[in-house]
């Protein structure tokens, strides 16, 4: 392995467990927030905004910039530590998430600096970034790239395979859909609540190309991320094997830690597990 | 002002066509605006654009709700989009996508809305947006039209392109009549008074403007002088021209081809009753479900035909003079 290979592997990892301390610290200060979905998909937001993205963050609004929409809207406060971790804004705003006068809403809005749409209403960030994709590939022909990151349960929704045929008419080779396949949704374990697979091969049966990984391994992710981006002959979807809540033995898993805020001792315990990780 | 409507000519194209066909000369003199399409294409004449751009026109399908969210993503990068489809699908299967992901990130996105109201008449309710301008008008940031024959159809598009951020049109399946001399001139916010009268103001848009004319007309003739106004902005309103006109006549109908409740009628009356309150009444679907059927007959069981709105005025006008 290169040496500078390493150090795009180091900052991803450094990044994800920082992500999910400061995660923890949000939602333990102002008791709210979504900690589970946010605690699967730490790696796959720190390699998307430490290597992967095209993009200026002291120029959050640069027309050619790739663009990422989180579909899995609720799952923000991760997206907010990792936008201030790369030099969006500064980190003293996390603590102010879902609070009056905050720049950080309860669900993300295009009007803080790095989100570039507002989502959060579950399967509506797909078309969202299918329609960006559009811009990019077919009209303004910037060819910039466009990633979005949904929620296993959030593939219930019909509305996902509306925008999964309109990718594949268009043969978008400039869109990543990643899936954050963390077997947990609000009201308990995704196969149960609504059976979904086979993930992949529905992906593929709708045109797209399919890459399936284990979403804690840097490795993996930021593999599958650079084929996904390089495809370019039609929409990339990677399926992403994820565990809700990880990081925090009790609230991997576990569908209470979806939504829920933690306790000082749930807290201090979660902060000595996430420190106590290796690097 | 033309006012009579024994003079006033039949259109030859429905609101719909017109509009498509303005999209169509502007695609020229704009070539940067985009237009989507659900697969009634033929129905609201967006083909006639997708036939002159294919590089512009995107259809995907049946697919209303998919439509309104990836023309967000589309106009989320500063592109403007016209979107077209039926107004029941537009403002009830797709309504999500354009409050929270058009509306209110205030993006530019215009909606060509055809078969409004009970026009759609032979279609039965199913097809018949008669909650249209309620949901569209109660969204923030929504700028909302319905033109009533060929020339504010045309300049509803112009409107639309204009005007920054959303814009909803509703247009109609049936050819309408022409109402407004080529000296009328439209704007968000405006209004024409399309008859001067100074005993009872009868406020209408869309096809009703028509009956609301008519049935000046059969006032006329018992000397009873109505003012016609065609609100073809439902939002902005032109409260001022409301508020002025009912003031001189001291009573007012409101007719409308929707829903009583929470249409023009209801905003009409919580205007009047902080500015101008007088004898009052408000004419549309009363809390019903219409049904398939000849268009003239539906309007006359539903209470929208010229006699209903006549009537409904010699009995604001008697209270008044009570």
């Amino acid at each position: 392995m290169s040496r500078e290979r390493d150090a795009v592997l180091r900052r991803v990892t450094t990044t994800a467990r920082e992500i999910r301390l400061r995660v923890l610290d949000m939602v333990y200060t102002v008791q709210s927030g979504h900690i589970g979905g946010s605690f699967s998909e730490a790696e796959i937001l720190a390699a998307l905004y430490n290597h992967i993205l095209n993009i200026r963050p002291d120029d959050p609004k640069w027309d050619k910039r790739d663009r990422f929409v989180l579909s899995k809207g609720h799952a923000c406060p991760a997206l907010y530590a990792a936008l201030a971790l790369r030099g969006y804004y500064d980190a003293s705003h996390l603590n102010t998430l879902r609070r009056f006068g905050s720049i950080l809403q309860g669900h993300p809005v295009i009007k803080t600096p790095g989100i570039d749409m507002t989502s959060g209403s579950l399967g509506m960030g797909f078309p969202i970034a299918v329609g960006m994709a559009i811009e990019s590939h077919l009209i303004g022909k910037s060819n910039f790239a466009v990633y979005t990151l949904l929620g296993d349960g959030e593939i219930n929704e019909g509305l996902v395979w509306e925008a999964a045929q309109t990718a594949n008419k268009y043969r978008l080779g400039n869109i990543v859909a990643i899936v954050d396949r963390n077997y947990v949704q609000n009201d308990g374990f995704s196969d149960e609540i609504m059976p979904i697979e086979p993930i992949d091969k529905k992906f593929e049966a709708f045109g797209w190309r399919v890459w399936k990984i284990d979403g804690h391994n840097v490795e993996e992710v930021i593999d599958a991320l650079e084929a996904a981006r390089d495809y370019g002959d039609g929409p990339a979807c990677i399926v992403a094997y994820t565990v809700k809540g990880k990081g925090v033995s009790f609230m991997e898993n576990d569908r209470y830690w979806h939504g829920k805020a933690p306790n000082r001792e749930q807290y201090e315990q979660a902060k000595a597990e996430l420190e106590g990780a290796a690097p | 002002m033309n006012g009579d409507a024994a003079q006033l000519r039949k259109a030859q194209n429905p609101t719909r066509r017109v509009f498509s066909e303005e999209m169509l000369a502007y695609g020229t003199e704009d070539p940067h605006f985009i237009v989507m399409e659900a697969d009634i294409g033929y129905s609201t004449f967006s083909y006639l654009f997708g036939d002159a751009f294919p590089q512009r026109y995107f259809n995907v399908g049946i697919a209303e709700l998919g439509m309104f969210a990836t023309a967000a993503g589309i106009a989320s990068t500063g592109r403007t989009v016209v979107c077209g489809s039926y107004g029941v699908f537009i403002t009830m299967r797709a309504i999500e996508a354009i409050r929270s992901f058009i509306c209110y990130p205030n993006l530019p996105v215009k909606i060509l809305s055809s078969h409004g109201g009970i026009t759609a008449a032979i279609d039965g309710v199913t097809h018949q947006a008669t909650e249209d301008i309620a949901n569209m008008a109660t969204i923030p940031n929504m700028t909302v039209l319905a033109p009533c024959d060929s020339a504010s159809a045309a300049a509803a598009f112009r409107l639309a392109m204009q005007t920054p951020g959303p814009v909803f049109t509703r247009l109609m399946r049936d050819p309408l009549y022409e109402v407004h001399s080529g000296a009328a001139s439209f704007a968000v916010g405006g209004s024409v008074c399309v008859r001067s009268g100074a005993d009872v103001t009868i406020l209408s848009y869309g096809d009703i403007v028509i009956q609301a004319i008519r049935a000046a007309e059969q006032l006329a003739g018992e000397r009873i002088e109505a003012e016609v106004i065609d609100l073809y902005s439902i939002k902005p309103l032109d409260r001022r021209a409301v508020i002025d006109s009912v003031r001189k006549t001291g009573a007012c109908v409101v007719a409308e081809n929707h829903q009583r409740r929470n249409g023009l009628g209801y905003e009409v009356a919580s205007i009047l009753l902080q500015e101008a309150p007088v004898p009052f009444a408000a004419l549309g679907l009363d809390d019903t479900f219409a049904e398939s059927g000849a268009y003239d007959l539906l309007l006359d069981k539903y209470g929208l035909s010229a006699d209903h709105i006549a009537e409904n005025a010699r009995r604001v006008v008697h209270h008044k003079n009570r």
